[in-house]
């Protein structure tokens, strides 16, 4: 046992020696220096809570609470309750329809800033893009409340008119409204600097060959930028698939998403772990589609190599 | 000494360090720092429950300082406690259904009826059966209300709302809102059952319950925490509200919004909060004498008339100085003595109790209502 040990000891210094003599100074070495931080930060604030996460979901509650446990109870109880398998639904429906509006509105809204406007337009309009993702996203929930409410400044137009008031807050409008707020400008944003990106001369080259634009649309621009807009869709997934304040005051809760369940789990009888399955379920979703955009992003390189 | 380096990834090992990790995010949630510091009296507490307008005057006298740590609904204030190291509190409020939890994990101690203002408090209050336990009492009246069906007036008239039948009228479709929270939610449809006591039903009849529920979803508007419920009633997303009292309508109204609560012919529901003293703390004399200032008729007062939160008050000699000194208030409160006041409901045995499920478990009730919400 001991026998075998001084020979390992005696080998690591030299492989060190070496190893330290041919890379110091070396780009290598600098770069990894420079990512230690960051790494050191992604394992304390991300991979450690993370463990911990997972680690909590085996665990028990026993008055109120929490236990050091290894039982599977947490997983089988969340993953066949009723509400959780229809909030999954539910909250995949919302998400999916989320990316679909926001990139089919966004895709035009880009292609505008990005082609049609002077330059002096566009820098405003990435300007107007980022001002609304750095204020704060509950407060333009609330005036979104103030504006869709069955006495708001919608139904207190319509009612000047004549038109009974109509049930705008509260439903799947409402909540798709909330959610495109949130999304939207940044799939814009994404959008805008994927067609900015865009080789000039590939237009030029596509117009000179006779292509009108509805073809260089669809044959140059929308193939160049596809990983662009794999990101703005996936982008937009994560933040409607996760969101809470949306459901919660725009819709009021009904029916809950699963970032509403997490809450609901834990306010009644503190449930940790079991607050902690749907976490750990949610993650699990959002890297299944992280890897669905990186495949189809990916997918293109791959043709456009072939070629 | 086999394997030295191999990592323990034994069971024991992962709870070992599963332990350490919750003891650290535990203790990172609550500091109990400073609970000790002389002259602090720790209170557990309902939010706004520090504020200067209540304890001021209680401060002054003791030269003390009030700290509190709040909480939102008695899950929460249960988690708290049970979390937190021994002389992290002094004084805990609570609802009078979460007692027994209270008690039967020994959190609270036993206390002398004879230090108390008992004997000031309206007869129905001077031995309220959910704060006595084996004749020992555990924790005093601070303030009472009542539950019911809370409602846009400029939608409804009060004829209209006498049974809570009115929920599942073609009128209410779609504006029915809900407070996020299954007691007091469940227990009115319960009363609307015909179950007396509300919280304490067999399994057939809690079966029936659920379906009697789960029959509300279409007119259901939302379900909302307390600050939505404010929102929805001022906005008209809800025009009736079950489980909720005056505690919300009564600022609502003044502040010019079209609401009231009603008590159906089914019944009401009461929720009441109580002070105990915590076990083991080391200021027992400061913590009896901060129960004793909010049991007096001073204390009695500022409890019925905080501008945000008013409430209803158990203690006979607390309405007398409110009708001395604040006769308008009283009207507004309905704590007249010389005309109709707020215990003629309890007198007319239209009000149950609010308490925890007790044949079923809190789980049981949360699942039917976790799905209730999902439909």
């Amino acid at each position: 046992m001991t026998g075998s040990s001084p020979p390992g000891a005696a080998d690591s210094p030299r492989g060190f020696l070496t190893g330290s003599r041919s890379t110091a100074g070396s780009p290598a070495v600098f770069a990894m220096l420079l990512g230690l931080p960051v790494l050191l930060w992604q394992i304390i604030f991300f991979a450690g809570p993370l463990v911990f996460l997972v680690v909590i979901t085996f665990w028990q509650v026993k008055s109120f609470r929490l236990s050091p446990a290894f039982v599977a109870d947490n997983w089988e109880k969340v993953l066949t309750s009723t509400a959780f398998l229809r909030a999954l639904g539910h909250t995949l429906t919302v998400a999916g329809t989320t990316t679909v509006l926001a990139t089919a509105i966004a895709l035009p809204a880009a292609y505008t800033i990005a082609f049609r406007l002077s330059p002096r337009l566009r820098d405003f309009a990435v300007a107007f893009l980022v001002v609304p993702v750095f204020s704060s996203y509950i407060l333009r929930i609330y005036a979104w409340q103030v504006v869709l409410s069955p006495q708001g400044v919608i139904n207190g137009i319509a009612g000047l008119i004549g038109v009974e008031p109509l049930p705008l807050l509260g439903g799947a409008f409402s909540l798709q409204i909330g959610l495109l707020t949130l999304t939207l400008p940044i799939a814009v944003l994404i959008l805008t600097f994927g067609f900015a990106g865009v080789d000039r001369t590939l237009i030029e080259a596509a117009e000179n060959l006779g292509c009108r634009r509805g073809r260089v649309v669809a044959h140059v621009l929308l193939p160049a930028i596809r990983p662009a807009i794999a990101l703005a869709a996936t982008t937009s997934f994560l933040l409607a698939f996760g969101d809470y304040v949306s459901p919660l005051f725009m819709t009021g809760s009904k029916p809950p998403t699963l970032s509403i369940v997490v809450v609901d789990t834990v306010k009644s009888g503190s449930q940790w772990p079991r607050a902690s399955v749907v976490g750990v379920s949610m993650l699990l979703i959002l890297v299944a589609v992280l890897a669905l955009g990186q495949v189809l992003s990916r997918r293109t390189r791959l043709r456009r190599g072939g070629r | 000494m086999p394997k030295p380096f191999l990592p323990d990834l034994s069971r024991r090992g992962f709870l070992k360090a599963g332990a350490a990790a919750g003891a650290l995010a535990a203790t990172s949630r609550w500091s109990p720092a400073l609970a000790d510091e002389p002259g602090v009296l720790n209170y557990l507490s309902w939010p706004g429950n520090a504020d200067p307008y209540l304890v001021e005057a209680f401060e002054k006298e003791n030269n003390c300082k009030i700290r509190i740590k709040e909480y939102v609904g008695g899950d929460q204030m249960l988690a708290v406690i049970n979390q937190s190291p021994p002389g992290s509190f002094d004084v805990v409020l609570a609802d009078a259904e979460y007692m027994h939890l209270l008690h039967e994990a020994d959190f609270i101690e036993e206390l002398d009826p004879a230090d108390y203002p008992l004997k000031d408090y309206w007869p129905e209050f001077q031995k309220f059966p959910l704060h006595w336990f084996d004749d020992k009492l555990y924790g005093v009246m601070t303030d009472f209300g009542y539950l019911g069906l809370s409602y846009n007036t400029s939608v409804y008239k009060p004829e209209e709302l006498s049974s809570y039948a009115a929920m599942w009228a073609e009128k209410a479709k779609g504006k029915v809102g809900f407070f996020d929270w299954y007691l007091p939610s469940m227990g009115c449809v319960s009363l609307s059952n015909g179950n007396r006591p509300p919280f304490d039903i067999d399994g057939d009849k809690f079966e029936a319950l659920k379906e009697k529920l789960f029959s509300l979803k279409p007119q259901a508007s939302g379900f909302y925490t307390i600050a939505d419920i404010f929102s929805s009633l001022t906005n008209g997303q809800a025009h009736l509200i079950p489980g909720i009292g005056e505690w919300i309508t009564l600022g609502l109204r003044q502040s010019g919004v079209p609401v009231d609560t009603i008590i159906p012919e089914e019944g009401g529901l009461q929720w009441t909060e109580s002070l105990s003293i915590v076990k083991s703390t080391p200021k027992k004399d400061l913590a009896r004498k901060f129960i004793q200032y909010t049991a007096s008729p001073q204390g009695q007062v500022l409890q019925a008339t905080k501008v945000d939160n008013k409430k209803s008050i158990p203690s006979i000699a607390g309405w007398k100085l409110l009708n001395e000194t604040m006769p308008k208030e009283a009207e507004i409160l309905r704590m007249r003595l010389d005309a109709p006041n707020v215990m003629d409901e309890y007198k007319a045995k239209k009000i149950q109790f609010r308490q925890l499920p007790s044949q079923q478990s809190i789980e049981e009730w949360n699942d039917v209502w976790s799905e209730f919400k999902s439909l």
